[in-house]
């Protein structure tokens, strides 16, 4: 299957390990993260992480399915870049 | 909320109460020794292991045989990474579990300090969640959460690190009355869509086949797969996880499914044109190599609690995310009722009968599958079979007429050796008036011997079965088949396993005469305290 670029938009629990999880979970699977950018949203207590993932739309579907199934991850979206 | 001030400890414990513990299984050292002072004084049993892997592995066996789930506690470094083999058996297998586990002070995390570890970092790939505490107020809640995710969704072990200041330190805090998770809904239901494109597919097929999984017996939905199945007369094959979940005297009964399966499970599901697939996840042992010629003529319908399990590993036409019972439940009367005469002989035709290829003696010795076919045969079929990982375990799952759910335990995900002994002791626990039978090869019995001590001293009548075969049989049959015979590192020399068992206070006999196997098994199924049969089995035996 074609692989591409993925743009994944999380927003998590702004936690110590939350980070470390989430990267663990697409790393840990031998993904490669293209690019990672992690902040504070306007809510202190949430923070929002953007992705870009390089996979086929399968695999792709599969993380953000791991990635819903986190307990400190509240929702995910993404898009092809 | 507020309550009396006590320590984080105490307060820990307090919680454990709180969810209904009735056995903690444990390891105690420096940084945990403020939660065992407590320990001391709860109303609930504390079972101490001889490692923290046997700990883990017995919590894992209490949980797989109640269906409750189990309580660890151990200390923080060594202590803790004892534990990781254990974690990941029960991670793998959705085994219900919370490990609290004492950490070094706040102020010393990260400074390499005595027996430090990075706890949350070591259990992350093996848990399914994990916290750090941060201060003894957060400790009430974090509990109540962990018990929470542990036993919602699917099941599994949750970790929760605990400094050693933080049990030591005064809280208020109240144990919640209702768990919040923000970001973790793990509740799932059918549409009605869903359940209508089941029914119309389960109405129209003409040769459907169900293919139960570990999700059937977590989710209690036995009786209505068995219902499901008899109604709309659909033959029913079951993965490693889900023995036990179809009563496999049943004339419906396919038996275990995949790799080591049997072959009219597999050839059943070959030819399926609908294959209903419930709290299953696909895995290699069942799909083989290329999971895109699984059931390849047959339309798929996928129902597991945990929408990541769905196309994950097969691509199916009908995915729905749904608790296996509830669905079963909803879907019960669009279904019409069925028999598929031709379709249940044709798969009747070709089922090799049990005793094919079985025989008591080989070059007078005692073959392997006999010694399963002795304990059946003891213990009406009654037991509680819980297993090792090679062989013995292949034998055990497909020898043995399973007949009901939670009376086959075995590390299926994972195939962690090791896990015999200590998971029996934990299923002993769990349900004191049943028998619990261990299946375990020469290999993995010397990987937890140790724990023969517990069940030693708590005098639990399990009896424990050793395959003698002098070799690490499994690893064995893989080099004749695909090393030619070429074996390295599996001819296994063992100690005296009447003589182990005896040092730990426990009755052995060993049994090389296949006239004297019945006598033997007989004798060891019936006794009150533990007993240790070694059987000096064939080594060229295939599994
Ligand atoms: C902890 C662990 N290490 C290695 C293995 C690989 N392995 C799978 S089966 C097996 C042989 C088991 O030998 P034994 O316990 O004697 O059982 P048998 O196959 O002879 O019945 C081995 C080494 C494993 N499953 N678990
Ligand atoms: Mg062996």
């Amino acid at each position: 299957m074609k692989e591409e670029i993925h743009r994944l938009n999380c927003y998590v629990e702004n936690k110590p390990g939350v980070l470390a999880r989430i990267v663990g979970l697409i790393s840990g699977r031998g993904y490669n993260i293209q690019t990672l950018n992690v902040g504070p949203t306007e809510d202190g207590t949430v923070s929002r992480m953007r992705i870009d993932v390089l996979g086929s739309a399968r695999v792709v579907q599969q993380i953000i399915l791991q990635l819903r199934n986190q307990v400190s991850v509240i929702e995910v979206t993404s898009r092809r870049l | 909320m507020k309550t009396k001030q006590r320590t984080g400890a105490r307060a820990l414990v307090e919680a454990l109460e709180r969810v209904g513990a009735d056995i903690v299984f444990g390891y105690p050292g420096g940084n945990v020794v403020d939660v065992f002072d407590e320990l001391s004084r709860a109303p609930f049993r504390f079972v101490l292991g001889r490692h923290e892997q046997g700990c883990v592995h017995m919590a894992d066996g209490y949980a797989r045989a109640s269906g409750r789930p189990a309580v660890v506690v151990v200390t923080s470094g060594p202590g803790l990474t004892n534990t990781i083999t254990g974690l990941g058996a029960a991670n793998m297998d959705g085994v219900p579990m919370v490990l609290v586990c004492g950490q070094v002070p706040l102020d010393q995390i990260g400074t390499d300090a005595f027996q430090e570890a990075d706890t949350t970092g070591l259990t992350r790939a093996v848990s399914k969640h994990n916290f750090l505490v941060h201060s003894a107020d957060e400790i009430p809640e974090t509990v109540a959460q962990a018990f929470y995710i542990a036993t919602h969704g699917k099941p599994g072990p949750v970790v929760i690190d605990v400094p050693r200041d933080c049990q030591q330190a005064l809280t208020s805090a109240a144990y919640p009355e209702r768990v919040f998770l923000r970001a973790y809904h793990p509740e799932v239901s059918a549409t009605a869509a869903e359940v209508a494109r089941l029914a119309k597919l389960v109405n129209g097929a003409k040769r459907p086949v169900i293919l139960a999984g570990g999700g059937v017996i977590a989710s209690g939905a036995s009786e209505d797969v068995a219902a499901f199945a008899h109604k709309a007369g659909i033959p029913v094959a079951t993965t490693l996880m889900g023995i036990g979940s179809f009563d496999e005297t049943d004339p419906l009964a396919l038996g275990l499914v995949g790799l080591h399966g049997e072959f009219a499970a597999n050839a059943a599901i070959a030819e399926a044109d609908v294959l209903v697939a419930l709290g299953v996840r696909f895995n290699d042992r069942v799909t083989g190599r290329s999971p895109a010629k699984f059931a390849r003529r047959a339309k798929i319908v996928h129902v597991d609690c945990d929408p990541a399990s769905i196309n994950k590993n097969v691509t199916v036409d009908l995915g729905i995310t749904a608790d296996v019972k509830e669905l079963l439940m909803t879907v019960d009367s669009r279904i019409r009722p069925a028999a598929h005469p031709d379709w249940i002989a044709s798969i009747n035709a070709r089922r090799r009968p049990r005793t094919e290829g079985l025989r008591p003696l080989h070059r007078g010795v005692i073959m392997p599958q006999t010694v399963v076919e002795s304990v059946y045969g003891a213990t009406d079929g009654r037991a509680i079979v819980v297993t090792d990982v090679g062989q013995h375990q292949l034998w055990a799952a497909k020898r043995f007429r399973h007949t009901c759910p939670r009376h086959f335990i075995t590390s299926g995900g994972m195939g962690a050796m090791g896990f015999g002994i200590p998971a029996a002791i934990g299923a002993a626990l769990a349900k004191p008036a049943a028998k619990v039978v261990a299946f375990l090869g020469d290999g993995g019995a010397q990987m937890t011997a140790e724990e023969l001590m517990v069940a030693s001293e708590l005098k639990l009548p399990v009896t424990f079965i050793v395959f003698s075969n002098g070799s690490l049989g499994l690893v064995r049959q893989m080099q004749r088949h695909q090393c030619g015979g070429n074996y390295f590192a599996t001819d296994l020399r063992s100690p005296d396993f009447v003589k182990l068992a005896a040092a730990y206070g426990v009755r052995g006999v060993r049994v090389a005469d296949g006239a004297k196997l019945d006598a033997a098994i007989a004798r060891a199924v019936r006794s009150k305290s533990p007993t240790l049969v070694e059987v000096v089995v064939d080594r060229e035996a295939e599994a």
